[in-house]
């Protein structure tokens, strides 16, 4: 989705003329992570990497559900039985994301879990549910049974059956948390992705007004729907371009509107630039699950947010730009 | 809490088991919340290890932590992010342990050779000590800390979480119970592709950050990674090595750096079993694994789980005798299958969901188990002069004397 480096000569040049962009891509998250910076050398680049590295990995360390060391798992086996203290970032993250949900009406739920592997879409390209088993996964989910007990930072769930999934959430964080890292390491010019859905940028290439990101047109593939700039900020795109079924003449995505229970519809992609990736990251969950009129209210309402929805109209797409600036080219058919 | 009140109320809670995954249920379990019952910890060192120990501590119910101490101011800022909380912060540990906060126990994350200064002066305080690995730079320094926590009463946990892991502990019983044989030979391993270099914000600070790199600091590789071996060959053979050879270079990175990028290590046991130690950092292939070769099978232990091998079968029992009719039949094929490395999975050691979590913090919990019980640590101050007086020869023997008899360097009855 990075569309390039260059761009005009408007702003000055933080950099020695010897720093040169580096770039590299590890897989992490279950995805890849892809980190551009510029450094003065190999060496310095291989040691800012490495720290930038490590920090992703301290992130997913704690909070992948699919590692048993973690301590969400450690969260998610033990606090439907006791109320499980936790440490302040973890604690602090799951007060925001139920602060999301809160915002969000509960169309961003970290407890969504079960509803998702109802519908077939943890593992596979889903599947439609029985009533019963649908049934099941809503007596296992929402967010109002995540009890949070400030005074000794401690996590309960109120129903049996409940999980926390960081999914919507957790690159957001990674990403922020490595961005803060280069940042105390004196870095001032980077780019750092997570499975090309999510990216956070710190400053702006030399000679530019900030790093170049491409959202791509989801009807017509290969083609690009708007460039941003992206500088101090960050970007996040959600789609069901690569994730859904179709049955009896219905699209069925793979993100779940928490409040029905059910795929959520009308929505083909969303992206989203805001402040933090933590934000921008939830955000684009949250406003596909909403719509274009709940999405522009809740855009309204978070400080620094932008948007571009584009809505299946049946037959023809619509293009939504809410406070967003950058030029959107011709929507496709 | 007070150290008083501490003391008399330690007493009166019932022990739960040495071994760290019960305890750390018990200790979750227990919903502290009182204030009197917390236990304020103390941290000389938040780098990058200390940091992490205190994301650990935190997640021990009615743990705080009430300062910081570290020489370099930064990481007043860096630990308050992970407190949440304006903690207070000094420049030097005398300052912190003297400050009146109410400590109850101190976590040693300095550089190694500060270990046995930072957790002496802690223990003569009346402070119990969560230190670091490996718990001091030199024979003498490990004295010290053992001497001062025999002296003090204090508690003292050494920070070998693998000892606290669940896959570790069974690895270790069933070796007992005589699954694999006789084991004779631990092969360990931490094999990384990293210059082991930290970001140095102004050179002037290089050898603050990068004290791994420094033998006035730093024991090198054999302390900072293969002490995990060390300890965990110690615990399997329930003995303290009698002798080792050594070597070891700077073969990637010829930086500046004083200690090496790749060392190797063979330790000799009284009973007879050998420990195999390889740390190289310009190539990742073999990452971090300790094999424990018996004469009946295999375990290979990685950082986050452990499976058994077993050897085949042999001639013991007594077999049909059609073969003496049939004869067999003559083959110009050498087969090599018995020579060929086994690569499949092995059976995987299983971990109950009760028993199942992070080693550092079930180490973590179980040093704060040990303190509400006033239990002595599963991991304590025996397990760490052992598994650090094993590094500090290791040590000579690598850097120079290239073989290095135990008994020359320490006291009888050691």
């Amino acid at each position: 989705m990075v569309a390039g480096m260059s761009g005009n000569a408007t702003l000055s040049d933080p950099h020695p003329a010897s720093d040169s962009l580096y770039h590299e891509t590890r897989s992490a998250m279950g995805t890849d992570v892809e980190v551009y910076l510029y450094a003065p050398s190999a060496t310095r680049a291989a040691v800012l990497m490495e720290a930038v590295f490590a920090e992703i990995e301290r992130v997913e360390a704690a909070l992948s559900t699919y590692r048993a060391h973690s301590e969400l798992s450690r969260i998610n086996r033990s606090a439907g039985a006791t109320s499980v203290t936790t440490d302040p970032e973890t604690f602090g993250l799951l007060r925001r994301a139920l602060a999301f949900s809160a915002a969000s009406g509960g169309a961003f739920d970290i407890t969504v879990g079960p509803l998702v592997r109802a519908w077939g879409f943890s593992r596979g390209e889903g599947r439609l549910p029985t009533p019963e088993e649908l049934a099941e996964a809503r007596s296992a989910t929402g967010w109002r049974h995540v009890l949070l007990d400030d005074v000794h930072r401690a996590v309960r769930f109120g129903i049996p059956g409940l999980q926390l999934d960081l999914g919507g959430v957790g690159k957001g964080w990674a990403l922020d948390s490595a961005a803060g890292v280069l940042r105390d390491h004196g870095v001032t010019t980077a780019l750092i992705g997570a499975g090309r859905s999510s990216y956070y940028a710190l400053g702006a290439p030399p000679r530019t007004e900030g790093w170049l990101v491409a959202v791509p047109d989801p009807t017509k593939p290969g083609q690009v729907l708007s460039t941003v700039r992206l500088r101090d900020g960050s970007l996040s795109t959600s789609g069901n371009s690569e994730k859904y079924f179709d049955l009896g003449g219905r699209r069925y995505s793979h993100i779940i509107d928490p409040r029905t229970g059910e795929p959520s519809e009308g929505t083909l992609q969303v992206t989203v630039t805001a402040a933090s990736a933590t934000v921008s990251d939830a955000l684009s969950t949250t406003l596909f699950v909403l719509g274009p009129a709940e999405a522009a209210e809740l855009i309204g309402r978070t400080h620094g947010a932008a948007a571009l929805l584009v809505a299946d109209g049946r037959g023809n797409h619509q293009i939504i730009p809410i406070h967003w600036t950058a030029t959107v080219n011709a929507p496709g058919g | 809490m007070r150290r008083r009140e501490f003391v008399s109320r330690s007493a009166a809670v019932a022990s739960t088991s040495l071994f760290g995954f019960e305890a750390l249920a018990d200790t979750l379990a227990r919903q502290v919340t009182s204030p009197s019952d917390q236990i304020n910890v103390g941290v000389i060192g938040p780098g990058s290890r200390g940091k992490f120990m205190m994301r650990q501590f935190l997640r021990v119910p009615g743990v705080r932590i009430a300062a910081l101490c570290d020489v370099y101011e930064p990481r007043f800022e860096e630990g308050r992010a992970i407190t949440g909380e304006d903690t207070p912060a000094f420049r030097d540990h005398r300052r912190m342990l003297d400050s009146g906060l109410d400590l109850d126990a101190v976590i040693v994350a300095s550089p190694l050779s500060l270990h046995a200064e930072h957790a002496v002066a802690a223990l003569e305080r009346g402070l119990h000590v969560y230190g670091e690995k490996a718990m001091a730079y030199t024979v003498e320094g490990c004295d010290a800390i053992a001497e001062a926590v025999r002296t003090s009463g204090r508690r003292f946990q050494t920070g070998f979480q693998y000892r606290y892991a669940p896959w570790c502990q069974q690895a270790v019983r069933r070796i007992r119970e005589g699954e694999i044989g006789r084991v004779t030979h631990v092969y360990g391993y931490w094999h990384r592709n990293y210059n082991w270099r930290r970001a140095v914000p102004d050179p002037s600070l290089e050898r603050l950050i990068n004290w791994r790199l420094y033998r006035e600091f730093s024991g090198g590789l054999l302390a900072e990674l293969g002490s995990h071996q060390v300890d965990i060959a110690n615990w399997i053979f329930g003995e303290m090595p009698e002798s080792v050879i050594g070597t070891g270079d700077v073969t990637f990175y010829p930086d500046g750096r004083e200690t090496y990028d790749n060392i190797q290590a063979v330790f000799k046991y009284p009973s007879g079993g050998t420990h195999v130690f390889s740390s190289i950092i310009g190539n990742h292939k073999v990452g971090y694994q300790v094999n424990v070769y018996g004469t009946g099978g295999t375990i290979e232990l990685t950082l986050e789980s452990g499976a058994f091998f077993y050897e085949p079968a042999r001639a013991d029992s007594a077999v049909p005798e059609e073969m003496v009719e049939s004869g067999v039949n003559t083959s110009a094929t050498l087969s090599v299958r018995g020579d060929m490395p086994y690569r499949g999975r092995g059976r995987p050691i299983e971990v109950t969901p009760e028993e199942a979590g992070d080693p550092n913090l079930i180490a973590s919990a179980s040093f704060i188990d040990a303190l509400r019980s006033d239990q002595r640590p599963f991991a304590d101050e025996q397990v760490g002069w052992e598994s650090a007086v094993t590094v500090a020869l290791g040590n000579r023997a690598i850097r120079g004397e290239r073989h290095v008899e135990f008994s020359d360097h320490l006291r009888p009855g050691e």
